[in-house]
C-alpha cells in the first residue's frame, strides 16, 4: 500500500503558501524579532547578543502557540465543512494520509515562520550586538520548533476529532486558556483544597509533576536551560503560591536530586505527548466518522 | 464481471432509515442511472460505496473489492465526482489536476484533460476559488477522469450546469462509455439520465422501487396518461384532494391554477373533470398527454409504496413495506 502523506503535505504547503495566513505569521514573528531587537539596541547599553536572545523567550511563548493553533485548528474540519475533503478522499489518499499529510504540511508552514524568525534574530543579533552564541541560538531554535510542532499537532488533532469549525475553535481556545490562564487554578486549587494551603516551594511530587505537564512551562524550562538567564512563563497568577515558587522550575523546587520526570529535559516528553495524544484521538475519531 | 454490487445495504441515522436493504448490481461496461428525488438516499448510497459513510448493515463491493475493508484498492481505479464538494480556492485548476495525477500515479496531460471537460488554458491558470459553480463541476470532472478510471461514480453531475453544460456532460459520459468505462451516476432529473443510460434504478425513501432499461420502464407503464387541468379562478390546491381520492388516478400535483393528474384508467379522466366541475370550479383548459417518463418517475417516487405496486413489476426491492420518511 502506497502512502500519499507527502503528496497531501505538499498540497497543504502549496495551498498555505498562497494564503495570507502564512505570510501574516511570518510577518508577525519576523517583525517581532526586528522591532524587539531594534528597541533594545536603541534603549539599552551593555547588552550582549546572548541576553537579547533570552528576551525573545517572552513573545515567542505567546505567539508561537497562537500562530500554530490558528494554522492548525481548521486543517481537517475546514475541509469537511467546505466539502473539499470529498474531492480529496475520492482520490487515492485515505483518511490516514489526510490527517498525517495535514499535520506535516501545517507543521512545515509554522516551521518556516519560526525558522525565519530565528534567522532574523541571528542576523540582527550579529549586526546590532556582536557575536551570537551559536550553540544557544541553535538549541533555542530547535526547542521553539518543537514547541510550534506541539501546538500544530494539538490543533490538527482537534480539527480531526470534531465535526464543526465552532467546536474546533472552542476546544483549541479552551485548551490555550487552560495553559495560560487557568493552570494555577486547576493545579494549585485542588492542592489548596487537599492540604489547606497553597503549594509551598517544596510541594508534593505529584503537584510538581503536574506542573511539568503544562507545555508552556515545558518550553520555558527547556529554553532557559539552553540560553543565558531564565525565561519565565507568561501566566495568569492567582496568588496560590509564593512569588518565589512562580519563578522556579519543578527540578529546582524538588528537595534534593529531582527524579528524571521533574528534570527540564522531560519537557521534550511533555511536548511530544501534547503533540501525539491529540493527534491519536483525532485520528481515531476521524477514521470512524461518517463524512 | 460486476462493477458495483450492494447486498442488503442499509444506513440508519438514529430513527431515520436513509438507505433500506438495498440490493443493486451494476454490470461492467454499462451506464447506470441512479434516480430518485432529493433525500431518497442516493448520496448516502454513493457515500457508502466510497467509504465516506459506513453502512449500518449489509455490504457493498466496487470493482470486486469490499467498499470498506479494501477501499484503498478501489480509489486508484475509480473516478469520483462527489456531491456537495468544493475546490481548493487558492490552487489553480491545473494544480488540482496535477495533484490528482500525482495521487493516482498517472501521467495525463493536464491541459488535454482540462480541455476535455471544457476549461480553457486561461481558466486553468486561475485560482479555482474564482470559478463559477459550473466550472468547479467541470474541474472536479476532470480530476475524476485522471488516470483513465475503470469506473466513474458521479453524484448529481448535472447540478449547477446550464443546458449546454448538461449536453456536454452527456457527451462526456457517452465518450467514456465508448472507452469501456463503467459509469454510475445519480440524478433527480430523469431527462438528464434517459439520453445516456443503459439502465436506471429508481430509489425512493431509501428503497429501490424499479430497476430496468428506459424502454422497459416505458413498457411497464402501459396506457397511462397525464391530464392537466387549468382552473379559471381557483387555486388548484383547493380541489387536489377531491381528485386524488378518485379510483384510477395515482398522483395529483397542484401548482398555482394547474392540476396535473396521473391517470391509469381512461374512464377516470371524465370522473376527474366531473368532480372538479361539480365542486363549482370552472375549468379553463383540459390537456391530455401520453405519460412521459418524467411523470412515471414522479409516480414511482411520490405516491406511497402500496400505490406504486401496480407499476413496479421489475422492482428488485420489496416495495410493499411502508417505511418512515427519510432525510439525506
Amino acid at each position: 500500500m502506497t502512502t500519499h502523506i507527502p503528496t497531501v503535505a505538499r498540497k497543504e504547503f502549496d495551498d498555505a503558501g498562497r494564503s495570507k495566513l502564512l505570510w501574516s505569521l511570518i510577518g508577525l514573528l519576523v517583525g517581532l524579532v526586528a522591532i524587539g531587537y531594534t528597541a533594545i539596541w536603541y534603549t539599552t547599553d551593555d547588552v550582549t547578543a546572548a541576553e537579547v536572545l533570552n528576551f525573545l523567550g517572552l513573545p515567542l511563548q505567546v505567539i508561537i502557540p497562537i500562530a500554530a493553533l490558528i494554522a492548525g485548528y481548521m486543517a481537517v474540519v475546514g475541509e469537511r465543512r467546505s466539502g473539499s475533503i470529498k474531492l480529496l478522499l475520492g482520490l487515492p489518499p485515505n483518511r490516514t494520509d489526510v490527517v498525517f499529510g495535514k499535520l506535516l504540511g501545517r507543521t512545515a508552514v509554522v516551521g518556516v515562520a519560526v525558522g525565519l524568525a530565528f534567522l532574523a534574530s541571528l542576523v540582527l543579533g550579529g549586526v546590532l550586538f556582536g557575536s551570537v552564541p551559536f550553540a544557544d541560538w541553535l538549541g533555542f531554535a530547535a526547542v521553539s520548533l518543537l514547541f510550534g510542532t506541539t501546538f500544530v499537532g494539538l490543533a490538527v488533532g482537534v480539527s480531526a476529532a470534531v465535526s464543526s469549525r465552532g467546536k474546533s475553535m472552542a476546544v483549541v481556545v479552551g485548551l490555550y486558556m487552560v495553559f495560560v490562564a487557568l493552570w494555577e487554578l486547576l493545579t494549585a486549587g485542588p492542592y489548596y483544597l487537599l492540604y489547606d494551603e497553597g503549594p509551598p516551594i517544596e510541594a508534593e511530587t505529584w503537584f510538581l509533576l503536574l506542573e511539568q505537564f503544562n507545555p508552556i512551562f515545558a518550553y520555558t524550562n527547556l529554553a532557559s536551560s539552553v540560553v543565558e538567564g531564565t525565561i519565565y512563563p507568561f501566566q495568569f497568577q492567582y496568588g496560590l503560591q509564593s512569588p518565589e515558587a512562580y519563578q522556579m522550575t519543578p527540578a529546582e523546587r524538588f528537595p534534593g536530586d529531582a527524579p528524571f520526570y521533574l528534570q527540564d529535559w522531560f519537557g521534550v516528553v511533555v511536548m511530544l505527548a501534547w503533540l501525539a495524544v491529540p493527534v491519536a484521538i483525532g485520528y481515531y475519531r476521524f477514521k470512524r466518522t461518517d463524512l | 464481471m460486476v462493477a458495483i454490487e450492494t447486498t442488503g445495504l442499509t444506513k440508519e441515522y438514529g430513527d431515520l432509515t436513509a438507505v433500506d436493504d438495498l440490493n443493486l448490481t451494476v454490470d461492467d461496461g454499462e451506464v447506470f442511472g441512479f434516480l430518485g428525488p432529493n433525500g431518497a438516499g442516493k448520496s448516502t448510497t454513493i457515500n457508502m460505496l466510497l467509504d465516506f459513510a459506513r453502512p449500518t448493515a449489509g455490504s457493498a463491493t466496487v470493482l470486486g473489492y469490499d467498499a470498506q475493508a479494501e477501499a484503498d484498492a478501489i480509489s486508484p481505479r475509480v473516478g469520483v465526482l462527489p456531491e456537495g464538494f468544493d475546490v481548493y480556492p487558492r490552487l489553480s485548476g491545473r494544480r488540482h489536476i496535477e495533484f490528482a495525477a500525482k495521487t493516482k500515479g498517472a501521467d495525463d496531460d493536464p491541459d488535454e484533460l482540462l480541455e476535455r471537460v471544457g476549461l480553457d488554458p486561461a481558466d486553468a491558470e486561475r485560482p479555482a476559488g474564482d470559478y463559477s459553480k459550473g466550472m468547479r463541476q467541470r474541474l472536479a470532472t476532470g480530476m475524476a477522469l485522471v488516470g483513465d478510471p475503470d469506473l466513474l461514480i458521479m453524484d448529481e453531475p448535472s447540478a449547477g450546469l446550464d443546458p449546454r453544460g448538461i449536453r456536454e456532460m452527456q457527451d462526456l459520459v457517452r465518450r467514456e462509455s465508448e472507452r469501456g468505462t463503467t459509469v454510475f451516476f445519480s440524478s433527480h432529473i430523469l431527462e438528464h439520465v434517459e439520453a445516456v443510460c443503459d439502465r436506471v434504478g429508481v430509489l425512493n425513501e431509501g428503497e429501490l422501487v424499479a430497476v430496468d432499461t428506459i424502454a422497459g420502464l416505458r413498457e411497464e407503464l402501459g396506457g397511462g396518461a397525464t391530464m392537466t387541468l387549468t382552473l379559471a379562478d381557483r387555486s388548484a390546491a383547493d380541489v387536489r384532494d377531491l381528485v386524488h381520492d378518485l379510483a384510477g388516478i395515482t398522483d395529483v400535483t397542484a401548482s398555482g391554477r394547474t392540476l396535473e393528474c396521473t391517470v391509469t384508467e381512461p374512464a377516470a379522466k371524465a370522473d376527474a373533470v366531473t368532480a372538479v366541475a361539480g365542486a363549482g370550479v370552472s375549468i379553463d383548459d383540459v390537456r391530455i398527454e401520453e405519460v412521459s417518463l418524467e411523470s412515471l418517475f414522479t409516480a414511482l417516487t411520490t405516491g406511497d409504496a402500496a400505490e406504486n405496486e401496480g407499476i413496479t413489476g421489475t422492482a428488485e426491492a420489496d416495495a410493499t413495506a411502508v417505511e418512515p420518511g427519510v432525510s439525506r
